[in-house]
């Protein structure tokens, strides 16, 4: 009966209504497609941010056990913390900085990939590596070369007479931070290059034909051609990388670990210290719900230049 | 899209709000209805650990038909991360070893020790490591394993330098630390990085009459006696006597140069022997000595460590027989000090105590423990206080000032109760 009503409200256009049930049942059937990724978003995403706004919302002792609601005491002792501000400033400069840094150099090793040359599939999977190696161990390597006694980096600089005694480079806030964010740029630098290699793949020969025919030298064609059309690409690539490294935690957890105090915290590393340091797990939770609200207004602005991009085409 | 998504959270919002409210008794964790199997979460101390409790489980498992254990082996860097989702999800193991215990009893999660080993057992317990494990007068964990700290010194670089004696006061540390280190190494090994710069800190403020708390057990991080230690800490690094940037050196980046006889003296424990030296050097001639003091004429104290087993309430103490039965075949005399003697550390039963006192290195630790203070583990904000001085304690000695810093502590300890 069901089947029959389906069939025929499909097949012939100025049929009869069908009945509730065959209206129901066709409007049940994309289920069948669509609910095993519903279910696995449900349980993979929206259930922990269920459980993370629901910590935020709890009062709980320092073992973990939850003494029930708490209303907004959580979000209220995390904005009393005297660190909080000057973590939110270091994250801010820690994602500019280095989404920044990454985006030019990509810009330049896209366009070092994308020339024809000898030797550049060696070079292409060159710069693969880093993308295929563990960040926690690239972070780790790092922090080895780094070291005050045994370190790599003091050992070769000693050498060359640069430095004329050993740096302890993680032990100073700043000299950490821009070694970090520096290692945050190399990992990052992969993924960042290959897309803008995509993009500048898809840039068609003929553009290029009618520059050069016009008489535009290398500049104005890349300004005036090249970078405007990778537009898409470089949105696209810039607003990745801006969630992935906000939520970057391997690199400055196995380098500094947010030391000394909170000096090269950002907000995703202060979010854990509060939780398994300062035991205060509900706090912890209201620092994750600012986080992901951090991360949703940038997936918003993502959504919006999404659309924009349609617009401009 | 954008609409969808914010619907997305809106509903999510909702559903949370929902569940919260009755998100309680959800979830047990016990798939050992019939008590007599139970979970022990164990704590990695080195290779040797695992290979013990198995052979261990597999013996009680032989004599107790019936019962089985199932373990559980967590590293020290991930077991905080573990315990706090075990008690947040309501699916705590039935034993745990770890390092406190007084928030859990404060929340009503452990048995009394009385009620999970036999008298037998629990007379045995060296009385000092009792006193560690009361929680409102009544004992409420089972002292473990327990550790204490004395002074390591390079007899070879001491020679050096024209050193006779051992250190004994905080003068002597610092005159000795400037010989040490015109003969060409570092001074002093000052670890105040967040791995343990509690325990370095009470090594030394102890010695100096200072400590966590006052006589009458409230909070007196910022007392005049520790700020005092830390402007003697803060000097040394100052003067160049220590290795440089104390606020994030770890221990073991301490005892790793001492190992290679750079450092001339270090505060280390009785695993460092075997954890450190032997593997890097064992050719190392060292000595060991009390810990400094601040008065020539006051009596040299040591850090006591302990680490505990919880046995935690589950499924309304129908676990209550197989833990018993597991404890007491634990601390069988026999069993303890093969743990013991395997893992370099101290007794924590009258019992176990002489198995170790024929070793002459360890002997002088056992010695120690008489003298030893410890952190007040017993009070349920230790934790808290703990975490906040391996965060910024460090900072005291390098840039930040020492009473400030203690302020901040204190002011940790009295919002944490």
């Amino acid at each position: 009966m069901q089947h029959v009503a389906v069939k025929r409200g499909a097949g012939h256009p100025p049929a009869p209504r069908p009945s509730l049930l065959g209206r129901i049942g066709r409007a049940l059937v994309p289920l069948l497609w669509l609910g095993p990724s519903i279910v696995l978003i449900a349980v993979v995403v929206l259930w922990p941010v269920i459980e993370m706004v629901r910590t935020s919302l709890l009062k709980f002792t320092s073992s973990g056990t939850s003494l029930g609601f708490h209303g907004t005491g959580d979000f209220t002792d995390l904005f009393a913390e005297s660190d909080l501000v000057p973590v939110l400033l270091r994250t801010l400069v820690w994602v500019v900085g280095i989404v920044i840094v990454t985006m030019v150099l990509s810009l330049a090793l896209g366009q070092l990939l994308n020339a024809r040359f000898p030797g550049r599939r060696a070079v292409r999977w060159a710069i693969i590596v880093p993308w295929a190696a563990s960040v926690l161990m690239t972070a780790l390597i790092w922090r080895w070369m780094l070291d005050n006694y045994s370190g790599l980096i003091n050992r070769v600089l000693l050498d060359l007479h640069v430095i004329d005694k050993p740096v302890n480079w993680l032990a100073h806030p700043h000299q950490a931070m821009v070694w970090m964010m520096a290692v945050a740029v190399f990992v990052s630098l992969p993924f960042t290059s290959f897309v803008i290699l995509a993009g500048l793949q898809t840039i068609p020969a003929d553009v290029y034909e009618a520059a050069r025919v016009d008489g535009a030298g290398p500049l104005r064609t890349y300004f005036g051609i090249t970078l405007p059309l990778l537009r898409p690409a470089v949105l696209i690539a810039s607003i990745i990388n801006v969630i992935n490294v906000f939520n970057s935690f391997p690199i400055i957890w196995a380098m500094t670990g947010g030391g000394p105090a909170h000096a090269t915290d950002t907000t995703t590393t202060y979010m854990y210290k509060l939780a398994f340091n300062d035991q205060h797990i509900g706090e912890s939770g209201a620092m994750a719900v600012v986080n992901f609200l951090l991360v949703l207004v940038m997936v918003l602005v993502y959504l919006r230049a999404a659309r924009w991009r349609e617009e401009v085409r | 899209m954008k609409r969808h998504l914010t619907g997305a959270i809106a509903a999510g919002l909702t559903v949370a709000l929902g569940v919260s409210g009755c998100g309680k008794g959800s979830s047990s964790g016990g798939d050992d209805s019939d008590g007599k199997t139970i979970k022990f979460v164990a704590a990695i101390y080195d290779d040797n650990t695992k290979p013990f409790w198995d052979a261990l489980i597999k013996d009680f498992e032989a004599k107790n038909s019936g019962y089985k254990v199932n373990l559980e082996m967590v590293d020290w860097t991930q077991m905080d991360a573990k315990v706090k989702t075990y008690v947040q999800t309501k699916q705590v193991p039935d034993i745990l070893n770890y390092n406190s215990f007084s928030d859990f009893a404060r929340d009503g999660l452990l048995y009394k020790a009385s009620e999970v080993v036999s008298p037998g057992t629990l007379s045995d317990f060296t009385p000092t490591f009792v006193e560690q494990a009361k929680y409102n007068g009544e004992q409420y964990t089972l002292p473990f394993i327990s550790s204490a700290r004395l002074m390591f010194y390079n007899k070879d670089l001491f020679k050096k330098a024209g050193i006779a004696d051992p250190p004994k006061t905080w003068a002597d540390i610092k005159t000795d630390a400037q010989k040490v280190k015109k003969a060409g190494a570092i001074g002093y090994g000052l670890p105040l990085g967040p791995e343990e710069a509690q325990a370095e800190f009470f090594s030394w403020a102890m010695n100096d009459n200072g400590g966590w708390v006052d006589a009458s057990g409230k909070w007196a991080i910022n007392q005049p006696a520790n700020v005092d230690t830390l402007n003697f800490l803060k000097d040394l690094n100052k003067s160049g006597l220590t290795q440089p940037n104390p606020e994030s050196t770890d221990r073991k980046t301490v005892f790793n140069q001492f190992a290679q006889g750079k450092v001339g003296m270090a505060i280390g424990g009785p695993f460092t022997k075997a954890g450190f030296i032997t593997p890097a050097n064992p050719n190392l001639n060292f000595g060991v000595t009390s810990l400094p003091v601040k008065n020539a004429s006051s009596q040299p104290n040591t850090l006591g460590v302990m680490d505990v087993l919880d046995a935690f309430k589950k499924n309304g103490g129908k676990n209550k027989e197989a833990v018993r039965k597991f404890l007491d075949f634990f601390y069988q005399k026999e069993n303890v000090s093969r743990f013991l003697s395997k893992e370099g550390f101290l007794p924590t039963t009258k019992s176990a105590g002489d198995a170790l006192s024929s070793d002459p290195y360890m002997k002088q630790f056992v010695d120690a423990l008489p003298t030893s203070k410890f952190a007040p583990t017993s009070n349920p904000a230790w934790s808290a206080v703990a975490g906040a001085v391996k965060q910024s304690l460090g900072t005291s000695v390098a840039d930040k000032d020492p009473k400030k810093v203690l302020d901040d502590i204190q002011q940790t300890a009295q919002k944490a109760g």
